[in-house]
């Protein structure tokens, strides 16, 4: 019985069903992460804690980097990002993410024309 | 920051987490300068809280003073004009500019006016990627301006904006 | 061999229960839950005050009281709604109109708002279910009428949807006088003129919402959908009794599960009572291959939007015509009518769109699902707003607090045979589990 809450970091990306070669795609992902916000003390300070959350994304394809991006406590528990892919061949692609806690999470998607 | 310094923040983040928490909580409340705080969280782990910030001073802190172009016409920046609830919001920024070798869309920033820290996130491309369009959910802490500023990589900066109203439950939830 | 010793003897149960059943189609006995401690509702006494066990998450963890005074859906309970008052408004009060005005907008009260649209840039979201009141001053009325209007309404309209506020005690008399005072200051220029509206969106009489949720299927958009994952895991696993479902239920859940969540909720005569597939799952894991899957938990949340996904696109077709689920109907068409909790609401009050009801109209800033709409058949949905997913039984769990209900079991009979009524009116349409809301 999963503990709710527990499956942190399940990765799911969406690739069109058909490619054609040279054409930008949108890839769709989620990875599943509770994005901690700040709890705030009875004086409204921020309690200090090293607050667990996804701080970064690579997405690379056939090895080679396309984008990144530097994500916050200000995005979505269970992040979404939907971004372009210009695919001029076939091969892997790979997101992966990383997180306050020093775990890191990837996905990879296979795209064939 | 690149991703190295952030790679070598780790090593020094589990060594700093052994000092335990209260230690770096003494240190970072005392001071309570703005910039001296930033300092001191650059030593702190990862996910440490950062000081609260006025959207002026991201702009600041980001861009420096460089000019910022309206974006209308090249940007587009699609958000909900009514969120359900502040804690997922999903936007679309999408600007009509070149992504070339030689000219190409940078950097994508998302910015909510009045987050306690305005940048929800930084996405960099490549021309590898094709297209300057990038989607994410993100926060609202309430009824905001969300603005979208997109950075050629010959650092031209181009802004659109919206207001997105945040919805409070009726029947509380 | 076990499994068909089993049936048989199911089936003689079965065919007992059945004759019991037909001769009474009264409410059914009292229920032994199998939910979650969270989710049974269970009152205890902490330091001598009564406390009600409910959830330790949002939403639920922002209403703590415990209304055990207040009537509830439960048959037998058949304590009156609270008497409708006859007052007149206290002289030894001075009115504040802007006092009046924090109370308006109080979120631990009404808020009044919720409702009634009031001027002031800074009111948001404010609802159109009450009449506008932005230059109610201008009508002039005598304040004991208004007095009256706000501590017990029922007394000029008995079938109204506004809580009896004095009543019931959640606005003090003092506190009413002061809202008395504000609201003789919403005039108009000229009168009955609000100020121009300066943004469309702040009126909920012109306020637009378009639902943004996306494809509720798209596990990068539902993280819901990746529950489902979890569930034929489960479906693998063996319990306590060395089985796993899949041994019953061959061809996994594609094949043995398919349609199979379109009659549901259904009567199940083996345990005499209306039951959804939440309901059922408590008790048939146990009873075969040993897993628990008491109400509420993640498994049987799981095991539910999994097995239901398995009809979607397949009409609803539950059974509303046999003496058992006609009784039942009844019963949850009678629950949904009735008043109950301290601001003495039914169901009805926002989920119809009869005269001065709230259906399809803004209850602050949510607009209220109308119950003709039929909406039963996209749950378990997933919530955007606490990262969850949601049966029918926790919405209902949830709806009771705002109107200060104590929480039944989320699986008590009578939130099946109000779930039954509800699914009633999606009758024929296509099943889409699970969804996705705020």
């Amino acid at each position: 019985m999963a503990e709710v809450g527990a499956d942190i970091g399940r990765v799911r990306i969406r690739v069109p069903s058909t490619i054609t070669k040279g054409e930008v795609i949108r890839v769709r992902a989620l990875v599943t992460h509770p994005m901690q916000v700040l709890s705030f003390d009875k004086s409204k300070k921020p309690i200090e804690k090293n607050y667990h959350f996804i701080y970064k994304i690579v997405v690379t394809y056939n090895g080679k980097e396309i984008l990144q991006a530097e994500t916050t406590q200000a995005v979505s528990q269970n992040p979404f990002v939907a971004f372009p892919l210009k695919v001029t061949e076939p091969g892997k692609l790979v997101i992966t993410f990383m997180d306050t806690h020093g775990k890191t999470y990837e996905g990879s998607a296979e795209i064939k024309f | 920051m690149d991703f190295k310094t952030r790679e070598q923040k780790l090593t020094r983040r589990s060594f700093l987490s052994k000092l335990g928490a209260v230690g770096l909580t003494g240190v970072a409340v005392s001071l309570g300068l703005g910039s001296a705080m930033q300092a001191l969280a650059q030593s702190a782990p990862l996910g440490a809280p950062l000081p609260s910030e006025k959207v002026e001073d991201t702009i600041k802190r980001l861009f420096g003073g460089r000019s910022i172009s309206p974006g209308n016409g090249k940007v587009k920046l699609e958000a909900p004009l009514i969120a359900e609830n502040g804690s997922v919001v999903p936007v679309t920024v999408e600007a009509n500019l070149p992504m070339t070798r030689d000219k190409y869309v940078k950097s994508i920033y998302i910015i909510s006016d009045k987050n306690r820290r305005p940048l929800n996130a930084k996405f960099s491309l490549t021309p590898e990627a094709g297209k300057a369009s990038i989607s994410a959910n993100i926060r609202l802490a309430e009824t905001t301006d969300v603005r979208a500023i997109v950075e050629m990589n010959d650092g031209s900066l181009y802004m659109v904006k919206e207001e997105v109203k945040v919805t409070v439950g009726g029947c509380g939830g | 061999m076990r499994p068909g010793i089993l049936f048989s003897l199911v089936g003689s149960v079965t065919v007992t229960a059945l004759a019991v059943a037909y001769a009474q189609v009264a409410a059914p006995g009292p229920w032994k839950s199998r939910a979650i401690p969270e989710a049974q509702g269970e009152v205890k006494e902490v330091d001598g005050k009564k406390v009600q066990l409910r959830y330790k998450e949002g939403p639920f963890t922002g209403v703590p009281q415990e209304w055990g005074e207040w009537r509830t859906y439960v048959y037998n309970d058949n304590r009156p709604a609270p008497q409708v008052s006859r007052v007149s408004m206290p002289t030894n009060v001075k009115g504040d109109p802007k006092e009046g005005r924090k109370l308006f907008l109080n979120r631990t009260k009404g808020p009044c708002s919720g409702c009634h649209l009031i001027q002031g840039d800074d009111v948001w979201p404010a609802g159109n279910i009450g009449p506008d009141l932005s230059t109610y001053g201008d009508r002039n009325l005598p304040d004991d009428f208004v007095y009256q209007m706000i501590y017990d309404a029922r007394l000029f309209f008995p079938n109204t949807s506004m809580p009896p506020w004095g009543t019931v005690g959640i606005f003090k008399p003092e506190e009413i006088v002061h809202i008395v005072a504000f609201l003789k200051t919403q005039k108009g220029n000229p009168p009955f003129v609000p100020p121009p509206e300066k943004d469309p969106d702040r009126n909920p009489f012109t306020r637009k919402l378009k639902y943004y949720f996306g494809d509720n299927l798209d596990p990068t958009n539902n993280p819901a959908v990746l529950l489902a994952d979890d569930a034929m895991a489960d479906w693998a696993k063996k319990g306590a009794a060395g089985k796993a479902c899949g041994e019953c239920h061959a061809g996994g859940p594609e094949k043995s599960m398919k349609g199979v969540a379109t009659r549901y909720p259904k009567h199940i005569a083996k345990y005499g009572r209306v039951m959804s597939i939440e309901d059922f799952l408590s008790v048939h894991g146990p009873e075969t291959t040993g897993v628990e899957m008491p109400s509420e938990s993640q498994a049987n949340l799981n095991m539910s939007v999994l097995i239901k996904m398995q009809s979607n696109g397949m009409p609803v077709n539950v059974d509303l015509t046999s003496p058992e689920g006609k009784g039942a109907l009844e019963r949850g068409k009678a629950n949904f009518y009735k008043r109950v909790g301290q601001r003495n609401h039914s169901c009805a009050d926002c989920h119809t769109d009869d005269p001065g009801k709230g259906a399809d109209k803004f209850l602050g800033g949510r607009l209220l699902g109308n119950v003709k709409a039929g909406l039963t058949n996209h749950f378990p949905t997933w919530r955007t707003n606490f990262g969850k997913v949601w049966d029918m039984r926790k919405r209902m769990q949830w709806c009771m607090l705002p109107l200060g209900m104590n929480i039944l079991p989320a699986d008590s009979v009578e939130y099946a045979e109000l779930e039954l009524y509800l699914t009633s009116f999606s009758q024929g349409k296509p099943m889409n589990v699970p969804g996705i809301r705020h």
